[in-house]
């Protein structure tokens, strides 16, 4: 016997084996179904008696085992069922023969057999045999159940009369010697006279009957029977029978005690059967006298303590078990006594007891076991220390057999059921495969076993041919494990999800297993780490801003309630961005020391069209996907946020002629490029835009700021047409629209401010001498200066801002902006280092005198409106003088009608100078080039006097709008030119003064001085003799209004020939004072007296 | 001889076994151990007296190792692991072996910058440890 059955239990001592078996070819299912409905009938209460029959089907059983029927009569087979099919009459001697031929395999024990037949009709089938059914199809059986129970109680009869026979047998006959198969040759030629052997033979017969008894349901007359049994053997020292009358009265005690079983199973007998029992027992003296028995049967006093007490239950089957243990082929004995005491101990609850009982269990060898039998024991060990409340012993020896069921020596492997039983093991674990369940507190259960198991999970997984299953229990493990794995480790289960998700991509989905074990999803809180989450806003190009004049009307169109907390709620604390198509929530990760690589987006919820809840993120981590909740974080406060969501709007890539630079000061620029420049200089920008949005662009604006400079401008310093490019709108998606914009560098080119405070002390040559010729002289510049002029770099920034919408957006109102950065270095190239003013021969010219340093080291040319170029070495000054016509400001209209809204006179004084300035430096039109870097298209850099300007400078430049002309001998009087007279005429004398101010002025009173200059440096005033003035030397003028003309007029008459001069002098200091001295900048008069003869020659 | 001896608070907090390789055997070991330590403890109808004693004996015998078990009162537990064939030890050696374990346990946590369940890493506590395996195994 070496085929434990491990499902046995005490009470199956009480059952009748049956076999039930199929003959010849019967479909499985079906047999199946007519077994179930054969084993339904497991208990059968007998006719005229109290008592009840129980019995036990098996469809497989070992003949060997029925060799031990003797011993334990349950293990006897008593009675067969054949299931076979049978379609013609012509079959049925053929079956009828293989049945008989079945029936002598189990003979020598069968108390009675049947036969059901499916499929035969007929005469054949119209027969009344007792041990044949015959049934038309497995589906039209109605009567097999009572048949079954016809059966049992013939099985019974049989039953009975044996134990009867059996147990009066004690005459003085010979008794049988019962035995095992192993014994059998030990008894040859012993002697069967002797008192031992009578004894033994009797203490057998004893523990049959004892046998009999129970599974005649007659339990008190079983008890009585094993302790005679027990008695006698022990007396013998019959060991192995001794443990067999041990068990009995174990067993029996068992099912006294524990009327509902102790196979843990529910169901397995039926409510009615206890209390069949305890009617049973209750009837039992009655039944005991009727049947009589046996005289030996004790009283009812006597039975109660037949009955072994709970305590002594276990003692005994200890005994027992140590009494198998001395035989090494009764292990299989051994083994299933173990497994029924367990058993009883499940339900005695000594847990303890119990695993002592299983560790010897675990001990027992049996011999050589096939793979199949290793997994079963272990699996009922697993099974029986779950029932003991070992769940950790259980798991292990759960995971043993799931072990053996891929151990190398099994040509194929059961993946499938390695998996199933492992899965069983999670709980004796603490493991569960929901994340969730280790996300909070600390980690439960015992890291290093878990580990192993889950790494276990996962290869069997992937070995049964599910790769999705093996990674998921991966993610699993490294979420849940991380903090037990080296380094080393976190490498390893890394790479090997990498590698398992190259073929299968882990995702998010719930896992059903066939089985409906459901796997949940395992989000990689941990990789990365979220440290904090909050919402930053999007970079400016792709920010959306609302139209202002739309801003009210588009919220609450947008609301259908008139009060919304979602509203609100984005207008809290909670700072909500907008957003277009693209989310832009940034996070602190911390990564782990691995190398990961994972790209980072964030999901959420659409509330409405208004708004999103972001309550996650989705990473993509060694070829898993998780979306991570927020809620579930640790360390992490947030639970979402609110965003905004606005209808998309297109989208502007731009890019430049020029290469992009590093970041200007303020943030919010997309781009920027930066650039240098020599003052003066202009260069060309040429801004691509391309729309790589999906959205139609419809409308495009360009707006410049200068961003605040210390330094002033000249000029504007971006310019450009835009014309062209709106001619290309609307823009689709793809297209590109290029923009021109000249960028013009010109700040101020004055070399120190100091040096106009020098032309300020100068004021006097200013309005001194005419100077005939402009002087061009060449100036060391002052070394005071030097350091000055070379002075580093100066900056120039601007934003150019392109606001664009199109598509959904714009229709809602919102648009974006493009912004983009320019710095300009400006490098200084020459400098006015010194400005003044020579009064030209001519009332309405002037000279202006220019100090140009050239500060670069390049040699330039400097060019001028009407005047020659200018060659400059680096660091050289030289002067330059300009003729220019003086200035008519009054003329030009200063005052626009942004000037005159400015505040302060100051600012309106400054706007005049400014405009002013513009229209000198147009006129004067200066340009520089330098000479090395010229090119066939380099334009000439220009250069800005208005820098420079003063006041004073202004005052010299501009015309006077007091206009003086002198008219001698008819002949107007300016510039050099020589008026010629006789000597002895009268020559007329006629001043005219032209008011062009805004106020009147005078009266003034004019001295008129001649004199004569020698070129010597002296001048002789000395001339009562030569000249005779004809009237007064001195006029009188009135009051002249504006745009009103006066003129006075007088006569000279010359006594000699010579050159005159006439200076004419302002007697009237206090009206000269109110008004500046260069309106009163009268034409010098040169009258050259002849004879007459000269004269008219 | 293969011994081991760890500490366990529903997981372990420390373990130190000969061979070091071995350890994932012990480790199974001890785990299903505290089927056993649970069931001692959880006894119905101990009586008072019996709780007081921290040492809970010969957990169980397998066939390569005995393994024995003491529960401090914050329900710490300590389990030694023996080589079968060592038959020097004595359950009274054995028991005095919990007692240093136990004095030197609180030791540890005594220590103010211990965190009750963290994994014990004391130098002391390493060296006693040392000591204990190479006199008694």
């Amino acid at each position: 016997m070496s085929v434990p059955d491990y499902m046995q239990c005490a009470e199956d001592h009480q059952t009748v084996l049956v076999v039930v078996q199929p003959m010849g070819i019967v479909p499985e299912d079906q047999f199946f179904r007519i077994y179930k409905r054969i084993s339904s009938v497991s208990q059968v209460s007998i006719r005229d008696s109290q008592r009840v029959l129980f019995i036990r089907y098996r469809h497989h059983y070992p003949p060997e085992n029925n060799e031990w029927g003797d011993f334990q009569t349950h293990r006897k087979v008593v009675g067969l069922i054949s299931v076979t099919s049978c379609n013609t009459a012509k079959e049925w001697p053929q079956t009828s023969d293989r049945f008989h031929g079945q029936k002598e395999v189990f003979g020598s024990t069968l108390y009675d057999s049947r036969l059901l037949v499916f499929g035969l009709q007929g005469e054949v089938a119209e027969q009344q045999r007792t041990d044949v059914a015959f049934y038309p199809s497995y589906d039209d059986c109605p009567d097999v159940e009572k048949r079954v129970e016809d059966f049992v109680e013939s099985i019974f009869i049989v039953l009975e009369s044996k134990r009867l026979d059996r147990a009066t047998d004690k005459s003085g006959d010979k008794l049988q010697l019962l035995c095992v198969p192993f014994e059998k040759k030990d008894f040859v030629g012993l002697d069967t006279d002797s008192r031992h052997y009578k004894k033994r033979c009797q203490g057998r017969m004893r523990k049959h009957v004892g046998d009999l008894c129970l599974q005649a349901g007659m339990l008190q007359d079983a008890l009585v029977h094993y302790h005679m049994a027990v008695e006698l053997l022990r007396s013998v020292n019959d060991f192995l029978w001794l443990g067999a009358a041990l068990e009995g009265l174990c067993s029996a005690s068992v099912i006294f005690h524990y009327p509902g079983g102790t196979s843990g199973k529910s169901g397995a007998r039926k409510p009615g059967v206890s209390s069949a029992a305890d009617a049973g027992k209750r009837h039992r003296p009655g039944a005991l006298t009727t049947n009589a028995i046996s005289a030996d049967t004790s009283t009812e006093i006597g039975r109660a303590k037949n009955c072994l007490s709970q305590e002594d239950i276990i003692e005994k089957y200890k005994e027992a078990i140590s009494n198998y243990g001395k035989y090494k082929s009764a292990g299989v004995i051994e083994l299933e006594a173990c497994i029924k005491a367990v058993r009883v101990l499940a339900i005695q609850k000594r847990a303890m007891e119990a695993s002592e009982f299983l560790q010897n269990a675990v001990y027992i060898n049996l011999g050589q076991l096939s793979e199949e039998e290793k997994i079963q024991r272990y699996s009922v060990l697993s099974e029986l220390y779950e029932l003991i409340g070992f769940h950790r012993k259980s798991a292990f020896f759960k995971r043993v057999a799931a072990m053996q069921c891929v151990a190398p020596t099994i040509p194929e492997p059961g993946w499938k059921a390695c998996y199933k039983l492992l899965l069983e093991t999670l709980p004796g674990y603490s493991l569960s495969l929901d994340p969730k369940d280790f996300s909070k507190g600390t980690h439960r259960g015992w890291a290093a076993v878990q580990l192993r198991l889950l790494h276990e999970l996962v290869y069997a997984s992937r070995r049964m041919g599910n790769p999705g299953l093996s990674v998921r229990h991966l993610s699993f493990l490294l979420q849940t494990m991380l903090d037990f794995l080296s380094d080393q480790e976190k490498k390893e289960v890394t790479q090997s999800l990498e590698n398992y998700t190259s073929k299968c991509p882990g995702g998010m989905e719930v896992i059903s297993l066939p089985d409906g074990l459901k796997l949940p999803p395992v989000p990689f809180t941990k990789l990365p780490i979220v440290r904090s989450v909050s919402l930053l806003n999007l970079p400016a190009s792709l920010r959306p801003h609302k139209v202002k004049g739309l801003l009210g009307q588009g919220m609450s169109s947008a609301s259908p309630f008139i009060y919304s907390p979602i509203t609100m709620h984005s207008r809290g604390d909670e700072r909500s961005k907008k957003i277009g198509e693209y989310f832009n929530l940034v996070t602190l990760m911390s990564f782990n020391c691995l190398q990961i690589i994972s790209s980072v987006c964030y999901y959420g919820t659409f509330l409405n069209m208004i708004f999103a809840n972001v309550a996650g993120y989705h990473t993509s981590v060694f070829g898993v996907s998780s979306d991570c909740l927020l809620e579930g974080l640790v360390g992490v406060k947030s639970s979402g946020c609110m965003v905004e969501v606005v209808p998309s709007l297109p989208r502007l890539q731009l890019c430049t002629s020029l290469p992009r630079s590093a970041h200007l000061s303020s943030e919010d620029l997309s781009t920027s490029v930066s650039l240098q420049l020599f003052n003066g200089e202009t260069q060309q920008l040429t801004i691509t835009l391309e729309n790589i949005g999906t959205e139609m662009l419809n409308t495009l604006e360009l707006t410049s700021k200068t961003l605040s400079t210390k330094e002033k401008l000249f000029g504007e310093f971006l310019t450009w047409d835009l014309q062209d490019a709106l001619s290309h709108l609307p823009l689709k998606s793809g297209q590109s629209v290029s923009i021109p914009v000249n960028i013009s560098a010109k700040l101020d080119f004055s070399g120190q401010e100091n040096l106009l405070h020098d032309l300020n002390d100068d004021g006097i040559s200013v309005t001194g001498l005419p100077v005939s010729s402009p002087l061009r002289q060449v100036l060391k510049p002052r070394a005071e200066n030097k350091p000055d002029m070379t002075e580093g770099q100066r900056t120039l920034e601007a934003v150019l801002t392109f606001k664009y919408s199109g598509g959904a957006g714009e229709v809602e109102g919102y648009y974006r902006e493009l912004s983009l950065g320019v710095r300009v270095d400006v490098e200084p190239s020459v400098f006015f280092t010194r400005v003044s003013t020579l009064p030209a021969t001519s009332t309405r010219q002037c000279h202006l005198l220019l100090d140009v340093f050239n500060s670069t080291e390049h040699e330039l040319t400097l060019s001028a409106k009407n005047n020659q170029d200018l060659v400059l070495h680096a660091s050289e000054c030289q002067r330059m003088a300009i003729q220019v016509d003086k200035f008519d400001f009054d003329s030009i209209p200063v005052m626009d009608h942004d000037a005159l809204r400015l505040a302060t006179v100051r600012q309106q004084e400054e706007k005049r100078q400014q405009v002013q300035g513009g229209l000198i430096n147009s006129t004067l039109d200066i340009h520089w080039t330098i000479i090395s870097f010229t090119k066939g298209s380099c334009p000439d850099k220009t250069a800005s006097v208005e820098g420079v300007l003063n006041q004073l400078i202004l005052e010299h430049l501009q015309l006077a709008p007091l206009q003086w002309d002198v008219v001698v001998n008819g002949e107007p009087c300016d510039c050099d030119m020589i008026a010629d007279c006789r000597v002895g005429d009268a020559v007329p004398l006629e001043v005219k003064l032209t008011n062009r101010s805004k106020s009147a002025v005078g009266p003034f009173s004019l001295t008129v001085i001649p004199f004569q200059d020698y070129q010597n440096g002296v001048q002789n005033y000395d001339l009562q003799d030569a000249i005779t003035f004809i009237g007064s030397n001195t006029f009188y003028m009135g009051t002249v209004n504006p745009t009103e003309n006066s003129v006075c007029v007088g006569a000279l008459l010359f006594l000699y020939t010579g050159d005159f001069y006439l200076n004419i002098k302002f007697q009237d200091d206090s009206t000269a004072r109110d008004l500046p001295p260069a309106w009163f900048c009268l034409p010098s008069i040169h009258i050259r007296a002849q004879e007459p003869i000269q004269a008219a020659a | 001889m293969q011994t081991a001896i760890m500490i366990v608070a529903n997981y372990p907090l420390y373990i130190r076994s000969v061979p070091t390789q071995g350890e994932l055997k012990f480790h199974y070991t001890v785990h299903t151990s505290l089927d056993v330590v649970e069931e001692k403890i959880s006894g119905v109808g101990k009586a008072l007296a019996d709780q007081r004693e921290l040492y809970l004996g010969l957990l169980y015998p397998t066939e390569d190792y005995k393994v024995y078990g003491y529960m401090t009162n914050s329900k710490v537990k300590f389990v030694i692991v023996v080589d079968s064939s060592n038959t020097s030890l004595r359950d009274n050696e054995i028991r005095s072996m919990f007692r240093k374990l136990h004095n030197s346990f609180t030791d540890v946590m005594c220590n103010p910058f211990y965190n009750p369940g963290d994994p014990i890493q004391s130098k002391a506590f390493d060296s006693i440890v040392s000591t204990m395996m190479v006199q008694a195994f």
